[in-house]
Parts: structure tokens; sequence; C-alpha cells
């Protein structure tokens, strides 16, 4: 294990890197100059060197990028070139709001999601399987923005029950969680269900039935445990689905979270606060995945990493 | 039956199940609560208290804006609104009728041509720290604004700052510069108290103090911007002002925004959207303020382009466009529509020269296939299309992605088509038409412009060297326009604008197209006004009575 452990955190510093200079080369390629942004009506040449000496985007492009680097290196970020915070201190303000709005959106999406594909594997073509695959289906495809606005409609604006928006504790985090999880809901729903069906057909599920096992405790001990392998691999992918989604959901709830500051980020041009962004966020993909990859040797005993 | 299943699995995966998945239930339940009640935890110190209702406190004023200012240090941000300005008490400033007058500086006087103006500041006047607004310290702030700020610019040549007593300073420009005394009506030239930030001279969002009507109490980064009323500032007849605190809240969403007002979580809701305008009139105890704003949407081409070099195509471009139904259909009436350079609220507009503008451009679509016609565009391909030497009159526009300015140019594509123009729309990002168009890689676009005085023709559209939208560069108008820039005598400077008006009107390098209404909802407030000219909250009449 613990080499397995080194070797996973040595693959994690290489994908870094290269995330790094992917964003950074996409960051300098994509049209859209941050000085002439920040300038904007005001800009002339002198003030645009001016700005651009000072932000040092007047440095070849492999130096920026090594400069910026070896910041990371001792875990400096950079600072925002339009709002003049550390990178560091704009995420450490937004990190916790996001990562409860994705805690809860999991914890959501998982409960939710594993008892509808369990209710539709354990009632295969019935009328409870179809409608199930259905919610999972709409839970899927319908927009996050229409879902997030309907919620705030009905919970919010009429029943009066959560706030509209903004941060105010947990209640204000219920809908945007539910807004969230209910793509990653419908998703489990889905794997959970295809899961069970091929674990219920096993030769030791159907020995258990001969020797008269209750139906529940033959579901939940027996299958639902071999089934939450795929299920869980898919929860650690749907990680990255919920720090994309979280940009819309917390826009709409207006959420000072780090999805709406990569909004931000991105139309002002802000270079080093979206690529810090971009690279914190697929640190954690990361290290969620790693985690999940953990979890299997619980699950599965015979799966050994050494 | 399919809802006992549903009780039994939440039974069993909540860990309350005497089964072995108790413990397997532990290994992601347990650890994913933690982990959100550790980020709970974490959650900044600002906001670790939640308010248990979004029921008002007693004299609160919630406005709701749209954007978040990039930073409230007024030497650092790339644009001003609402949320920033009201922090900051101006030299000059603008009465209801656009005059230029004292603000904190009560007298001043202009010397050797213009290269040196001695001002007079007003005695007792204090920074919200309490310390007092002399001389010394608008020296240090301007010093500041000179070394940090992207708009130092609008300060004109700047040679020295000089101290000549507790109240007065003289600065000295290497040449004159007429837009000074306009420049300085804006906060960007506001000074702020340099004394409270750290050592670096930073820190201005922790320690904010400046001489506006609103201190600033609480700044939660991505969230809001909290006010109280500086007791010390004019508060007019009453002496007091009419409310205890003022919380900007940063809502992106539109209908999000709308519904906090319609719920009475937000008393003040700012640009209310143009599809809503009836909705919220109808609304009981709802207060609509529209005011002319003075952003001007035009439509611009390159005018470096062969295409747009002959006068009878660019004034053909005019005459094709009816700006009635643009205001219409894309904002329901709530925009003025503008024929010459300058808006009415901007410092040179000119009556007479909008009138002219107006008889001369208003839409004729005959007269402007004719002038295209006279220009060679006679000929046309299977599709309509005018064309000249085989080659048709096709040109792409471009215009940033907001929806409004998008519809905007589907009439205008429509309008031009009429006459024979083919346009085709590309949608890009702001960033990305900023960054492109100085270096004339488009063809026409659909863009806007805002600034309180004529100089803005200078340094921005029609200046040499400056025109990066429109490249529209001309001996004989940029004389006037420099003429302009350095004439102090104000009948002079506006006979100068006068003039270079007239030219613009005459050669048509763009169109200029309306001025949107800016529309703020009201509830619960007495006494709610916007200034004319600025756009802003007049703070010091509101009350609140709900």
């Amino acid at each position: 294990m613990p080499s397995y452990l080194l070797k996973r955190l040595l693959t994690m510093g290489v994908t870094l890197i290269g995330v790094s200079l992917l964003v950074f080369m996409m960051l300098h390629l994509i049209p859209g100059d941050p000085v002439r942004y920040i300038l904007g009506d005001f800009a002339t040449e002198e003030s645009i060197a001016d700005l651009e000496s000072r932000l040092g985007l007047d440095k070849p492009l492999p130096m920026q990028y090594f400069r910026y680097m070896a910041g990371v290196f001792q875990g400096d970020l950079g600072t925002s070139y339009v709002t003049g915070y550390t990178v560091m201190e704009e995420i450490l303000n937004r990190f916790p709001i996001t990562a409860q709005l994705a805690v809860y959106s999991i914890i959501f999406g998982s409960i939710f999601g594993i008892i509808i594909g369990i209710i539709a594997a354990m009632n295969q073509n019935t009328i409870f399987d179809q409608l199930a695959m259905v919610i999972s289906l709409i839970g899927i495809s319908a927009p996050s923005f229409w879902i997030a606005l309907f919620l705030i409609l009905f919970f919010a604006y009429h029943l009066g029950l959560f706030p509209i928006s903004g941060y105010k504790g947990f209640y204000s985090l219920i809908l945007p969680s539910i807004t969230l999880g209910l793509g990653t809901a419908g998703n489990i729903a889905r794997m959970t269900r295809s899961s069970m069906l091929e674990v219920i057909k096993q030769d030791y599920i159907r020995t258990a039935k001969a020797k008269g096992a209750n139906l529940y405790r033959l579901i939940i001990q027996h299958s639902l445990q071999n089934a939450m392998i795929p299920v869980t691999t898919l929860i650690g992918l749907q990680f990255g689905a919920l720090m994309a989604g979280a940009v819309v959901t917390e826009t709409v709830f207006a959420l000072p979270g780090m999805g709406s500051l990569i909004v931000s980020a991105i139309a002002t041009r802000d270079i080093p606060t979206v690529q810090g962004l971009i690279m914190f966020m697929a640190f954690l993909f990361i290290i969620v995945n790693l985690v999940v990859d953990l979890i299997y040797t619980k699950l599965d005993p015979r799966i050994r990493y050494d | 039956m399919v809802f006992m299943q549903v009780v039994f699995i939440l039974f069993i995966l909540s860990a309350n199940g005497g089964m072995n998945m108790k413990k397997r239930t532990k290994s992601w339940l347990i650890p994913t609560v933690i982990a959100s009640l550790l980020f709970t935890g974490c959650a900044p110190a600002s906001q670790e208290n939640p308010e248990p209702s979004q029921e008002l406190t007693k004299g609160e004023i919630v406005v709701a804006a749209v954007t978040e200012p990039d930073s409230l240090d007024i030497h650092k941000t790339s644009s001003i609104g609402e949320p920033t300005e009201h922090l900051y008490a101006t030299l000059f400033e603008r009465d209801l009728n656009g005059e230029i007058v004292p603000g904190l500086v009560k007298d001043y006087k202009v010397a050797d041509g213009g290269k040196e103006i001695t001002f007079e500041l007003k005695e007792n006047a204090v920074f919200h720290s309490g310390k007092p607004i002399n001389a010394e310290a608008v020296k240090k702030s301007f010093e500041r604004f000179l070394e940090k700020s992207p708009f130092k610019t609008n300060a004109g040549s700047i040679e020295k700052i000089e101290v000549l007593g507790e109240t007065t300073f003289k600065i000295t420009w290497s040449e004159p510069y007429a837009p000074f005394f306009s420049n300085a009506t804006s906060a960007y030239l506001a000074p702020l108290d340099v004394s409270t930030l750290d050592a670096q001279g930073e820190g201005f969002d922790k320690n904010a103090s400046a001489a506006g009507r609103l201190q600033l109490t609480e700044v939660k980064r991505g969230d809001s911007v909290v006010y109280k009323p500086f007791e010390k500032a004019d508060w007019g007849a009453k002496g007091t002002p009419g409310f205890s605190k003022v919380t900007f809240r940063f809502i992106p969403d539109d209908e999000t925004r709308i519904l906090e007002f319609k719920k009475g979580s937000v008393n003040v809701l700012l640009d209310v959207p143009f599809q809503y305008i009836e909705e919220l009139e109808k609304e009981p105890g709802v207060e609509l303020e529209r005011v002319s704003d003075y952003v001007m949407t035009y439509l611009g081409w390159n005018n470096k382009l062969p295409i747009f070099q002959d006068v009878k195509v660019r004034q053909a471009i005019a005459l094709a466009v009816d700006r009635e139904p643009i205001i219409q259909n894309t904002m329901r009436g709530a925009a003025k529509p503008v024929f010459g350079p300058l808006p009415e609220v901007v410092n040179g507009h000119s009556p007479a020269i909008e009138e002219k503008a107006r008889q001369k451009y208003t839409q004729d679509k005959e007269k402007a296939k004719q002038l295209l016609a006279e220009a060679g565009w006679s000929e046309k391909n299977g599709e309509g299309i005018v064309m000249k030497d085989g080659k048709p009159f096709s040109v792409e526009m471009w215009v940033q992605n907001e929806p409004a300015m998008q519809r905007v140019a589907q009439i205008l594509q429509h309008q031009l088509r009429e006459i024979g123009i083919d346009v085709r729309l590309t949608v890009k990002e702001s960033a990305a038409i900023i960054e492109q168009t100085p270096k004339g890689s488009h063809q026409m676009i659909l863009w806007s412009y805002g600034w309180f005085d004529a100089d803005i023709l200078y340094f921005l559209l029609f200046g040499k060297g400056k025109s990066t939208r429109l490249h529209y560069e001309v001996d004989e108008l940029d004389a006037l326009l420099q003429k302009g820039r350095v004439e102090m005598d104000p009948e002079k400077r506006f006979k100068i604008y006068e003039e270079a008006q007239e030219f613009l009107v005459e050669q048509s390098p763009w169109v200029p197209l309306f001025v949107r209404e800016s529309i703020t909802a009201t509830r619960g407030l007495k006494n709610f006004k916007k200034h004319p000219i600025s756009n802003r909250i007049i703070w010091q009449d509101v009350e609140v009575t709900e």
C-alpha cells in the first residue's frame, strides 16, 4: 500500500504540472488581453507597457510560466490582476462554501441515487422501475439553472422555507445542493440499478435465496456491497462534474464560492486567478479519486494495491 | 410496497440497522459528514453567523447589484459603480443641471494659460478616519493615484503638486488640460486617506477611509459590501441620514435578483431588466426611478478598410438605420435615440447638432440606396446584395455576448440588408473585442462608450493614435479635438466641440444609436432619487419608511 500511495502521489505531481501547462497555454492563446481589459477605454501605449511590466506580462511566455511554477512550489499561487488579492486568499475565502456545496450534493446525490437505483432493480420492468428511470433521466438532463429557478420559486419564494440567494449558513445551501446533486443522483441511480441487476443474477444470490434469506437482507447485505464498486467509481468521477456544475449553481444562487469566482475571472482574463482555481480544483479531483480507489479495498477485500 | 422499501433503505443507509452494512456505510458516509462539518467550520469569519431571517433590520437599505467591484480602492479599480462610488467625496461635483460646482474644493485659480491651477479646499472637511482633508492629504492621495491608477491619464500630464498652505495646493501641468474639472467630478480623482494604509500603501479594503456619504463597515468578498452613513457628511436640511445601514448585495442572475426584490429581502433593485419593467410597475408599493444613462451605444466600423472610405457609403449606412424598432423591440422603449456624437448628459453636448444630425439621418432607405449607387455599389447579385467590381458588400459585425445587444445587432442586420448590405454577425466576449479592435482586426462592431466630457471624442474615439475602435483619424478633426483639450474658457471650448461634432455628423464615421434608461426599483423608501447626469443614487434625502 505505501508504495502504491507513493506512486499515486508522484503521478499526481506530474498530472498537476500537465494541468498547469495546459491551462497556462490556453489562457495565453484565447483572445483577450488582461492589460487592455483592466485599462479599458483609457489605455495608452505607455500605460499598457507600464502595466505589462508591473504584471510581468512583458517577459517571454516560458519565463512567465517558470516564474509562476516557482511560486506554486513555494505555495504562492500569485496575485489577482484584477482584485489585488492573492489567489490563495481568494481560494481560502471561497473554498469552504464550494466544498460544503460539493459534499452536501454528493451526500444528497448518493443517498437519493442509490435508493432509486435499488428500487428500480428490485422492481425490474415494473411501473416503479420505469418511473425511477424517468426521474433519474430528468435529473441528468434537466439544465441546472432551470432546476435552480424552479426550486427557488417554489421552496424559497412561495413557501419561504429557504433563503432565495446568498450564503447564510447551512439552510442556504440546501437548495443549491439539491440542484447540483440531482444530476449526480440520476447517474448513480442508473449505475446502481445496472450493477444490482448484474449481481442479482449471480449464483451466490440464487443460493442465498434458496436458503430462504430475507429479501431485504439479500439485497442490502449480499448484493449492494458488490454492486457498490462501480457506483463508488462514479461518485469519484462525479466530483469533477460537481465542480463544473458549481459554476452555474453558485451564479444563480449568488453564492460566494469558487464557481462564481472562476466565471468572473475568465471574463476579465484574470490569468493568475483562473490558473490557481483550476490547479486547485484539479488537485481536489485527484485527491477525491485517490480516496475512492482506497475505498475499493474496503468494499472488496480481494482488491490489493501492492 | 415501494414506500416501505424507501423507508427500509434509508434506515439501512443511515447506519441504524444492526447489520454488517452499518460498518461499511460508515466508510463513506461518516467521512463526508465530518468533511462537511469541517468545511462549515472553515467558512469565512464574516459568514460564520448566519442571519436567521431575511427581514431587513430597522433603517436598513439592501441594494441588489449585478456585479461586484473588482476593488473598492479607487486607485486600483478598473470600473466604478454604485457599490464603490459613494465611499468617495469628489473635488468637484455636478449639480442637477450638469454644471460643475464645488465639491471638496471650494475655489480655484487658473494661471499660466491653464498650466497651473491653485485649489482651495473647504475647511473642516474630514475623512472617515476623522483625520482632516488638508492639502498634504490630497497631495499624497494624488501621488498614489498617479502611481497606481489605470486611469491616471484622466488627470492630464501633471508635472508637480505643491502644498501652499493647510488647505491650499497647486498642480502644474506640462500643458493645459481643460477636461480636468469634468474628470474631477468622478470618484477616480477623489482623495482617499493614505495614512490608514499599510507600509506598502495597500490594504484599503481592510481599513478604508475616504470622505463619501457612505462609510465602509464590512466587505464579504463575492457576496456583499456593507456601509453606514458617514455622520460628518452633509445630510441636507434635516442634518441626519434617513437610514442606518446600506448593504450592496451582488446577485448576478436577473431572475434571482427580481425574486429577492419581490420577496422583500432587497429594497433597491438596480438595473431592472427590461422584461420586468411592466411587471414591477404593477407591483403595489414599488416605485421606478428612470434616468437616462450616459453610456451611448453605437454602430461602428473600421474606417481604415477600403470599403468604408467613401463618405457616401458611410452616410448610406447611417440612413439605413431606424432606431425606434431597436428601442421598442429590444429595450421595451427604455432608451432614447441619439443621432449626434455626444448624448445629452455629456459636457459638450449641443442640442443644435443633435437636431441637425436627426434631420440628416432619420431613416431614408431610398436615399441610402441612391448614395450607395453613387458610390459605385449599384449592381446586385442574385441575393439582392449590392456589388462593386464584382464583389458583394458583405461585412462581419462583432457583437458582445449580451442578449439585448445581440437582438440589436439582428435588427441592424435586417435594416442594412434592406439597402443591399450583407452583415454577418459574430458574438465575441468583451475581452476579445477590447483586445482585437485596436489592431484593426474587425470590420463592424456594435459597441458603446461612456464618459462625462467631450474629451472622449479625442482620447477614445477619434484622436490620432487613440481611435482604437473606429480607426478614424483625420488631421482636421484631430486638430479641433486637441484644441478642445487645452482651451480653458468653457464657452470657447464648447464652440470647438460644436465644430468637431458638425464635422463628424457630415463625415459619418459611425452611427450613434441610443442611450439606455437606467431603471431602479425601490420599495419602502422616501425621496429616493438618482442624479440625472451621473446616474448615481442621491443618498442625502433618502429615508426608510417601512
